[in-house]
């Protein structure tokens, strides 16, 4: 192939990697951009995938591999998209690559963060412990590089990371840069976050200490996560024995997020099963409207009711407060029984919703979104695509068949 | 399956439902939000989500003696946290119209307050037939000298007039409250209780407006209805002792006794409070009306006759001080023919709440089921 037009991916989650490695491997020129300072997206943040229960390594690993083994992926992280411009053919793209501050020299010796004294709360962990400025994200990342937050680190008047360096990988007055692509198409990958639960005022709008996210519950259960993968609840370290799940925790509401956000009875199904294994005591009841497994998932949802120590009753919840010790009052209509109950619980995890990422943050481009913030791809300008989250609330498995569909779609409109 | 249930769902009441301001109706999916965002529901069999199943199913029988829906005071919680836009609140309020047709006797007055097209009747049939006694007694026109109304109603020809209006107003509305509660003990199974006690309790939360201060997003609704209920109770007094002058003392109005006495304190502050009142009920149904629905035209209606009677009766008042006479005795007028719709529409109006939300709060008490409030 004599004029490889290159194609960019935007976003190094399970899409953008998985629409990368395709694309490469077919044999077009990849140029993959991720804003955080590492690639895996929220799939890393993940203790288990649903339904296997295996840990989410098995696949990340593997698409790193194929990263580092192929020539034609050039990746960029803390790298933001500044304009795109142009059309099929000839997309012309700015890039904004902001500091890392640590070059290819850092081994990961782990010096600079105990010297460092700035600590941060560690957003990987979604705030449930801290981190220090100069850090690793998390122990599985890639690229294993340190980063030094920019926001939080006291810069050169401070350099105590850079003393405590032996390998000269540190450099606090690195300046952001901004780099010129031109592409022959893009992939849109920047996937989803999770609804702000400050927002649910009747369910404590996160004032609630024992009151986590489903997405918190992952960092808990995780081995990398804060408690090293014991699940401990926030407050005071104790093991919840009592725990309840509030589904559709803004989703299908129209005061939130209008939609069903597909994944949330799954995922709450399956941290069911976190919980049943390491505290065989426990009991666990999951409020629902309805409990939605679509397709082949109904077997986990089947194995997980056969559970004794698993209740599931139908009724939204809609009131949590804080009560003595720690403990979380929930109310419920126990809509099958048809009574009003409340009642007590360690921990209570909130099944917050998807909700992408261009709801906040919109990709910079002639490029048109639903109100809910997704795009729609047959709105896309020809040479666009749009891939996992971005376009719905969707699983892993999805995301992954749908990123390796795209990445054909990619490959002829990179040829065209 | 021996006990397999027939379903039989009444389409009509299904459709009278939506057309009188449950249009919402068919959005609610059994959530249940909100049975428990709602604070003066009783834990046992909560409401509203029951009743919006209910509704959308067309079983109207389960609204037969069904206390709940009066229970509820459209505090709106349910309405705004209601994932769905379902408005239950709304809902609620098209369910309890519903009721009030059932239960009020005779029927073709309940179509004339409930149909929007005959709406004109309402202020048409008393303005005739008050226009019709008036003239017989020959004081319909505009009286010449100071503005005295006793010249163009005399105080006989009021008592004459509007104390069977009221009287048969009220007689409606006890007729239809002894059906309703008769029904509610025989759908709820409850055949004693502490009639005396109940009925004691209930008058201490209504003179207390205890329901009211229960409600969270509507609180507001506590003060608005505070004054137009004291105010139309500082005019019975008002009138109550105009009666005494008249009928007892054998006074004759006007009195003349200026504005430090006791019927002018407490009509000028009755005046007031309904004015006042009305005002914010008004303005409150327009706030985040989109979410909690702005009213049904059954609500509109009553809020626009009261405040017609409170704006009629202060402004008749103003001019009469003023001697404007061609002006203060049409107004004066008005202000007859809205008090006299008020007190014969009274058990087909949206006034009728009086009787079945007492009957229902009463009943709640009587059976024991309120102690199971939170």
């Amino acid at each position: 192939m004599a004029d490889k037009k290159k194609v960019l991916v935007i976003g190094g989650g399970f899409s953008g990697l998985t629409a990368a490695v395709e694309t490469a491997e077919a044999g077009s020129e990849v140029v993959l951009v991720e804003k955080t300072g590492f690639l895996g997206g929220r799939v890393a943040q993940l203790n288990k995938y649903f339904p296997k229960l295996c840990p989410p390594n098995c696949g990340l690993e593997i698409n790193y591999k194929r990263i580092k083994n192929n020539a034609d992926i050039t990746f960029y992280t803390l790298a933001e998209v500044e304009s795109i411009s142009g059309q099929e053919g000839n997309f012309n793209v700015t890039v904004k690559l902001n500091p890392r501050f640590v070059n290819d020299k850092c081994t990961g010796c782990n010096a600079c963060n105990e010297a460092c004294p700035v600590e941060m709360p560690n957003e990987f962990n979604y705030g449930l412990d801290k981190t220090k400025a100069a850090h690793i994200i998390h122990n599985q990342a890639f690229p294993f590089k340190y980063v030094i937050d920019g926001k939080h680190c006291k810069g050169t008047s401070c350099a105590k990371c850079v003393e405590a360096c032996k390998y000269d990988a540190i450099h606090l007055d690195m300046k952001p840069e901004t780099i010129t692509l031109n592409v022959a198409s893009v992939v849109l990958a920047s996937g989803w976050e999770p609804y702000d639960i400050t927002k649910l005022d009747n369910l404590g709008g996160g004032n609630i200490k024992n009151v986590i996210t489903n997405m918190q519950m992952e960092r808990l259960a995780s081995p990398n996560g804060p408690t090293s993968g014991k699940i401990l609840r926030p407050s005071d370290g104790k093991e919840p024995k009592n725990i309840a799940f509030v589904q559709c925790a803004g989703s299908r509401d129209e005061n939130h997020l209008p939609y069903c956000s597909y994944i949330c009875c799954m995922a709450s199904l399956k941290q069911a099963t976190y919980l049943r294994e390491q505290y065989p005591d426990s009991t666990v009841r999951i409020f629902y409207i309805d409990i939605r497994t679509p397709g082949r998932y109904e077997q986990f949802y089947w194995k997980v009711k056969d559970d004794p120590g698993v209740t599931l009753t139908k009724g939204k919840v809609a009131r949590l407060t804080e009560a003595a010790g720690g403990d979380v009052e929930l109310v419920v209509e126990d809509v099958l029984a048809g009574n009003k109950i409340t009642e007590k619980y360690d921990m209570v995890v909130l099944a917050a919703g998807m909700v992408p990422s261009t709801k906040a943050a919109k990709i910079p481009g002639e490029i048109s979104y639903t109100h809910e913030g997704f795009v729609v791809p047959a709105f896309l300008k020809k040479g666009m695509f749009a891939v996992g989250s971005l376009k719905s609330p969707v699983d892993v498995a999805k995301s992954v068949q749908d990123a390796t569909g795209v990445a054909i779609k990619t490959i002829q409109s990179a040829r065209r | 399956m021996a006990d397999a249930t027939v379903v039989k769902p009444d389409l009509d009441f299904v459709k009278g439902v939506i057309a009188s301001g449950g249009d919402s109706l068919k959005k609610c999916y059994q959530c249940a939000t909100c049975t428990v965002v709602c604070n003066v529901t009783p834990d046992k069999n909560p409401f509203p989500r029951k009743e919006m199943l209910w509704a959308q199913w067309g079983l109207k029988e389960k609204f037969q003696g069904n206390p709940d829906v009066w229970l509820c005071h459209q505090c709106n919680d349910c309405s705004a946290y209601c994932p769905r836009g379902a408005k239950p609140g709304e809902v609620l309020g098209a369910i309890r119209k519903q009721t009030i047709k059932q239960y009020s006797a005779p029927g073709a007055l309940v179509d004339i307050v409930n149909k929007k097209a005959l709406m004109p009747l309402i202020f048409i049939i008393p303005a005739v037939l008050l226009a019709v006694l008036l003239s017989a007694a020959g004081t319909f026109k505009i009286h010449d000298g100071d503005v005295i109304f006793s010249k163009f109603a005399s105080t006989h020809f009021l008592q004459f007039v509007f104390t069977p209006a009221l009287l048969f107003g009220v007689a409606v509305g006890v007729m239809g409250m002894r059906k309703f509660w008769a029904d509610m003990k025989q759908t709820n199974k409850v055949y004693s209780g502490d009639l005396n006690a109940s009925v004691m309790a209930t008058l201490k939360d209504i003179v207390g407006h205890k329901k009211f201060k229960q409600c969270d997003v509507s609180s507001d609704r506590f003060v608005s209805h505070f004054l137009v209920f004291y105010g139309f109770v500082a005019a019975a007094i008002a009138t109550a002792i105009g009666v005494l002058y008249i009928d007892i003392l054998g006074m004759e109005s006007p009195f003349s006794l200026g504005y430090g006495t006791p019927v002018k304190i407490f009509g000028n502050i009755g005046a007031i409070g309904i004015i006042v009142g009305i005002i914010l009920m008004m303005s409150n149904r327009f706030k985040n009306a989109e979410k909690l629905g702005e009213g049904s035209y059954f609500d509109w209606l009553l809020l626009s006759i009261i405040a017609i009677v409170g704006i009629s009766g202060f402004l008749a008042q103003l001019l009469r001080v003023a001697g404007v006479a061609p002006i203060a005795y049409p107004v004066y007028f008005i202000h007859l023919v809205f008090v006299f719709s008020l007190f014969i529409y009274l058990p087909f109006s949206k006034l009728a709440h009086m009787f079945y939300r007492g009957a229902a709060i009463c009943f709640n008490k009587y059976s024991g089921r309120e102690a199971q409030t939170q």
